[in-house]
């Protein structure tokens, strides 16, 4: 839509004013919240946001590379909605390992590297090799890799208390929860690694625009294979804040992880001025997501609406996201 | 006959006990204390139940709620205790959860918040409010045995024997029963249910049982905890046509007392629980507890044992579900 149409006279701009209303919806929820719920604004509930959304954080960092290297068309872009179900594996395999069978942590965490390297080398060759869409071999990776995790854990709770796990768990790190300080770290490495090297770079430009890629060179499937790759990868690491978070691996957590994975990076992109999914703007979601569930918790909400109210905020968000889109 | 008369007169008697501890329990408030009710998730009749007991009872007691649900995810579960933490409420009903919530409580005892549990005892709460879970266990047993004439083969659903305490004390006592009877085998690997969309679960899982074990080489299927699954395994005798097998489970909400009210329901037996009496009780003893009075580590809420069709009617009678015909 040309300039003149979306800036009215007397220098209001709509279609900026569209696409800051995410930003502003979050901001006045949060504000309102605040003044509704007790202890809200307070250091120990920013705390336990940045804690409760550690592990959505980190499956999202992976989530967020595949659809960086595929592009942000939801169905024939790059997606990968198997990383939940990869990290759950992964923290299945820890703790049937560590618990049930006695094995160091070091060595039950390299089988759990291995399963991970596996899921996205399988997830890269169905893709770039046997020309699978990207929804549909993630989804069904999901549910085959649940299934392998309900094999090894027999469907059944394992607790875990091997000390790098507690560590994550009940330690702190220059004055923070030290899975948040952990997490911190991973989300600035990814961010340098995509956003700020030669070969992340690259990345973004197959993701943009596949042909001129091409044209200059690059191989897009080559960098398509690899972000499953590092999203598994991502998947591995978020199975220890899985395993801190429940003191063990309980069957069922994978649902309500792809869930909020999927609306944190893109609800992510609502956030960014070009409306395009990147990691600070994935990491931004996932905080933003889990400060909205605990705040409604936090004033009290009747359980049996806060799904709705969550849901049609979202919704709203992301909507004017799109409006915002076209209007360009 | 024996059974509605004794289904009856537990009815009788627990709707009685209940009266008379209310009456008892007039000088009981909570006014002016925010109380924290945590449910693992609202979406079975049990949960719901009992998290709607609670938080009436809170509330009628002058109490404020503050109510977080972990929308059947135990982990979420767990995370709601921060939640309730931060918010610094005076005390806390947990309905349910497993070992993910054991650091939660210990972190609400060390803050000087009272936890009070449902269905989870725990070293770090107060009091535990449960049904008598070792007479339903030895009860299942028993009738299930029963139904199968004291031989046969049995398959069994028992994913959380190991994970929650009050599935061991059912599924433990029910095989204690049950190795008295030399002559019934329980079916190896046991199976696993899960814990969300369990019902739907089981009945694929019953399914690929039925085709490994075909007419005649297995007589009854055992769901060990509650009874979501069974409606599952009914499904799924019925779809494939088979009436050589009996279904025995426990919870007994109205969803599987109709079930097993119906005509030539493969669904035998049951031991119903009063769910909305359990919070309901868990949360008078919250207010017991403030009032100074000292609490047992765990109250017994009374079960009603279900076998057959016509018990079933009467037990959803007695239990307020209204009338099946």
């Amino acid at each position: 839509m040309p300039d003149s149409v979306a800036t009215r006279p007397g220098g209001f701009d709509l279609r900026r004013a569209v696409g800051m209303a995410p930003v502003a919806i979050f901001v006045a929820m949060l504000i309102y919240i605040g003044f509704n719920a007790p202890n809200f604004l307070t250091w120990s509930t920013i705390q336990l946001v940045l804690s409760q959304s550690v592990p959505v954080v980190v499956v999202c960092l992976g989530l967020s590379v595949v659809v960086m290297a595929g592009g942000d068309d939801v169905v024939s872009g790059g997606i990968d909605l198997s990383v939940p179900a990869t990290a759950i594996l992964c923290a299945g395999i820890i703790a049937q390992q560590v618990t049930l069978a006695e094995q160091p942590l070091f060595l039950a965490a390299m089988l759990a590297f291995g399963a991970a390297l596996i899921v996205g080398a399988l997830n890269g060759f169905l893709v770039t090799r046997i020309g699978m869409t990207p929804l549909l071999t993630s989804l069904a990776m999901f549910v085959a890799v649940v299934g392998v995790n309900n094999v090894i854990t027999a469907s059944r709770r394992i607790d875990i208390d091997a000390p790098l796990i507690l560590f994550l768990r009940d330690d702190r790190i220059v004055g923070l929860p030290a899975g948040v300080a952990i997490a911190l770290v991973l989300c600035v490495v990814f961010v340098f690694a995509i956003h700020h090297t030669k070969w992340g770079l690259n990345l973004q430009a197959v993701g943009g625009s596949r042909e001129a890629a091409e044209v200059s060179g690059l191989r897009p499937s080559h960098f398509l294979f690899w972000s499953f790759v590092i999203a598994a990868f991502a998947g591995f690491l978020a199975s220890f804040f899985v395993l801190a978070r429940g003191s063990g691996s309980s069957p069922g957590t994978e649902d309500n992880l792809l869930l909020e994975m999927v609306l944190a990076t893109f609800l992510g992109a609502s956030f960014s001025p070009r409306r395009v999914v990147t990691v600070w703007g994935a990491v931004l979601g996932a905080v933003l997501v889990a400060a909205l569930s605990i705040g409604f918790k936090s004033m009290g909400v009747n359980v049996f609406w806060t799904g709705l109210i969550k849901g049609s905020l979202i919704l709203i968000v992301v909507a004017l996201g799109a409006a915002s889109q076209r209007m360009r | 006959m024996w059974g509605i008369v004794k289904a009856v007169a537990v009815g009788t008697l627990v709707s009685t006990a209940f009266v008379a501890t209310a009456q008892a329990d007039g000088h009981l408030s909570l006014e002016g204390k925010r109380i924290g009710v945590a449910v693992v998730g609202t979406q079975h009749f049990w949960d719901r139940e009992a998290f709607t007991g609670a938080i009436e009872t809170v509330e009628k007691l002058g109490g404020e709620v503050v109510q977080v649900d972990g929308g059947r995810d135990n982990q979420v579960h767990a995370d709601n205790h921060d939640v309730l933490l931060a918010n610094e409420v005076d005390a806390v009903i947990s309905i349910l959860g497993d070992a993910a919530v054991e650091p939660k409580f210990e972190a609400l005892k060390n803050a000087g918040i009272p936890v009070f549990t449902v269905d989870h005892p725990s070293p770090h709460a107060i009091n535990n409010t449960t049904s008598d879970n070792y007479y339903m266990g030895t009860t299942i047993g028993r009738y299930m045995a029963d139904a199968i004439g004291g031989s046969g083969k049995v398959a069994v659903f028992n994913a959380f024997e190991g994970a929650l305490r009050i599935c061991g004390i059912r599924t433990g006592l029910w095989k204690y029963v049950l190795s008295d009877y030399p002559e019934i085998e329980i079916l190896q690997p046991e199976l696993a249910e899960e814990f969300a969309n369990a019902p739907e679960d089981a009945r694929k899982q019953t399914l690929d049982l039925l085709s490994q074990y075909p007419e005649g080489t297995i007589d009854a299927i055992h769901v060990g905890c509650w009874d979501q699954p069974a409606i599952g395994v009914v499904q799924a005798l019925e779809e494939a046509g088979r009436t050589d097998v009996v279904v025995t489970a426990l919870d007994g909400g109205p969803d599987t007392l109709e079930i097993m009210a119906e005509e030539g329901s493969p669904f035998v037996a049951n031991v119903a629980q009063q769910p909305r009496l359990i919070g309901s009780t868990s949360a008078m003893n919250v207010a017991r507890h403030f009032a100074g009075e000292t609490l047992l580590p765990q109250t017994y809420v009374d079960v009603v044992p279900v076998n057959g069709a016509e018990e079933a009617k009467a037990a959803y009678q007695n239990l307020g579900y209204g009338t099946l015909e």
